[in-house]
């Protein structure tokens, strides 16, 4: 067994970091209160571990074990918490992720996680000021947008220089006929095995006869 | 001539009347700097340890609950919000100065309504029998002079199931965990006392006195023997501290 002082480790630095973001999103503190006194269960198959979220008026308190009533358990590996999370269309049952107890629970959880926001210059400001604070918040989120600008039309730029610089894959509707091809010739290998078995059989019962 | 009794007072022999007002006097001395301290020669690492008792003590909304030599209430302030205004918690300690201590800080966090101070020894606890659903005593079993008794009382005084907690300093499980160990307390340990709070004498017998409690085998067969049932451990930090758990049948 894990020494038990690592677990309570982890849970008190999970409880901090959570409650100390929460500080900085009042929005999201207040849809909290809402759910005062609800328990969400989290058994991650992989890697193998358990905790218990407890919601409280002063924010959320997390657990390794946990005797009372749960409002909701859900199961899955942490990949799929983190794309339950992470995008706006998953679905616990398009992940594979297993849900017990109140769904609506569950809903209201991912909305308020989706729309979290927090101010990050917040912090920043109280260390350096309220200026120095705006300038290096606004250079970050500069950074983030040309990052995230960058990153979306990676896939398309390296799927280009692909084909037409390199030549390295063959442009997309040359493929698309040599697939077609391809599905066709199987389907026609298809018929054939199956008009060669038919005979088989018609031969093999003539010559019974 | 009769001979007087004795035991231990850190590593000196001393009669058995007269280790209560020893250790009542360390702590009247360490009280006011107890969780600076406690902080600084633990790294912080206590909290995480109270973390685990409370998680494995089950304590439920409507409970009853006694924090026994309780000190500075690090515990019951917990307890009080998971028993909630339904449950009681009762904070107890033999030292004035301690408890002095706890009830302030319980009152300057605003943790009142549920919770109870009260003067006690936990070898001849105050209660009618079948009173506690759990009973948690952190840090506080190595000073008891009779273990035996203070158990046995603590047995009396829990309902049938309910749980007993003990957090206490063991023995390091590792040649050289205990090696690093000992050089910490007996060295750095009275030196950092000295310096924060001004008593290296205090430190001195905190260390001394954890070598002289009894390892984690041997208190689990303590409580078997003054009458839990499914008595067990678990070493925390290398064996540094061990809690063990009891019930009442």
């Amino acid at each position: 067994m894990t020494d038990p002082t690592f677990r309570a480790g982890f849970d008190a630095t999970l409880e901090t970091a959570i409650n100390t973001a929460l500080r900085y999103d009042p929005g999201t503190a207040a849809r909290l209160q809402k759910l005062v006194g609800k328990v969400l269960a989290v058994d991650l198959t992989a890697p193998k571990m358990s905790l218990f979220v407890l919601i409280e008026d002063d924010g959320i308190e997390v657990h390794s074990r946990w005797n009372g009533e749960v409002t909701t358990e859900l199961q899955g590996s942490a990949l799929a918490f983190l794309q339950l999370l992470k995008n706006r269309d998953a679905t616990p049952a398009k992940l594979g992720v297993g849900v017990r107890g109140s769904s609506a629970f569950l809903a209201e959880l991912q909305s308020i996680l989706r729309d979290l926001d927090i101010d990050w210059e917040e912090p920043l400001a109280q260390a350096l000021g309220d200026v120095p604070a705006h300038q290096i918040g606004r250079g970050l989120r500069t950074a983030a947008g040309w990052l995230r600008d960058a990153l979306g039309k990676a896939p398309g730029a390296a799927s280009e220089a692909a084909t037409e610089e390199w030549r390295v894959t063959p442009p997309q509707a040359q493929f698309e006929a040599f697939a077609d091809d391809v599905a066709e010739f199987t389907q026609g290998v298809d018929r054939l095995e199956a008009r060669i078995a038919l005979l088989r059989e018609k031969l093999s019962r003539r010559g019974a006869n | 001539m009769t001979e007087r009794k004795t035991t231990h007072f850190g590593y000196q022999q001393v009669p058995v009347e007269e280790k209560a007002g020893r250790v009542a006097d360390v702590f009247h001395s360490v009280a006011a700097r107890y969780d600076v301290m406690n902080d600084l020669m633990s790294g912080g690492v206590h909290r995480l340890w109270k973390r685990f008792t409370i998680e494995l003590s089950a304590a439920r909304p409507g409970q009853t609950i006694l924090d026994i030599a309780g000190g500075t209430g690090d515990l019951t302030a917990r307890f009080s919000r998971i028993v909630g205004p339904t449950g009681k918690v009762v904070l107890a300690d033999i030292n004035e100065s301690m408890l002095k201590v706890g009830r302030d800080r319980l009152l300057d966090r605003g943790i009142a309504g549920n919770v109870e101070t009260l003067q006690a020894d936990a070898q001849y606890l105050p209660f009618p029998d079948n009173t506690f659903d759990c009973i948690t005593i952190a840090f506080g079993l190595r000073n008891v002079t009779d273990k035996d008794l203070a158990l046995r009382s603590m047995l009396r005084v829990l309902k049938p199931g309910g749980r007993l907690l003990v957090l206490e300093f063991s023995k390091p499980q590792s040649k050289l965990l205990e090696k690093v160990y000992d050089q910490y307390s007996f060295r750095l340990l009275p030196f950092m006392g000295k310096l924060v709070a001004d008593d290296a004498e205090s430190y001195r017998y905190l260390a001394e006195s954890i070598r002289m409690h009894p390892d984690q085998q041997t208190l689990k067969d303590m409580m078997g023997e003054a009458g839990f049932v499914d008595c067990e451990f678990h070493n925390m930090t290398g064996g540094i501290v061990a809690l063990h758990k009891g019930i009442k049948p």
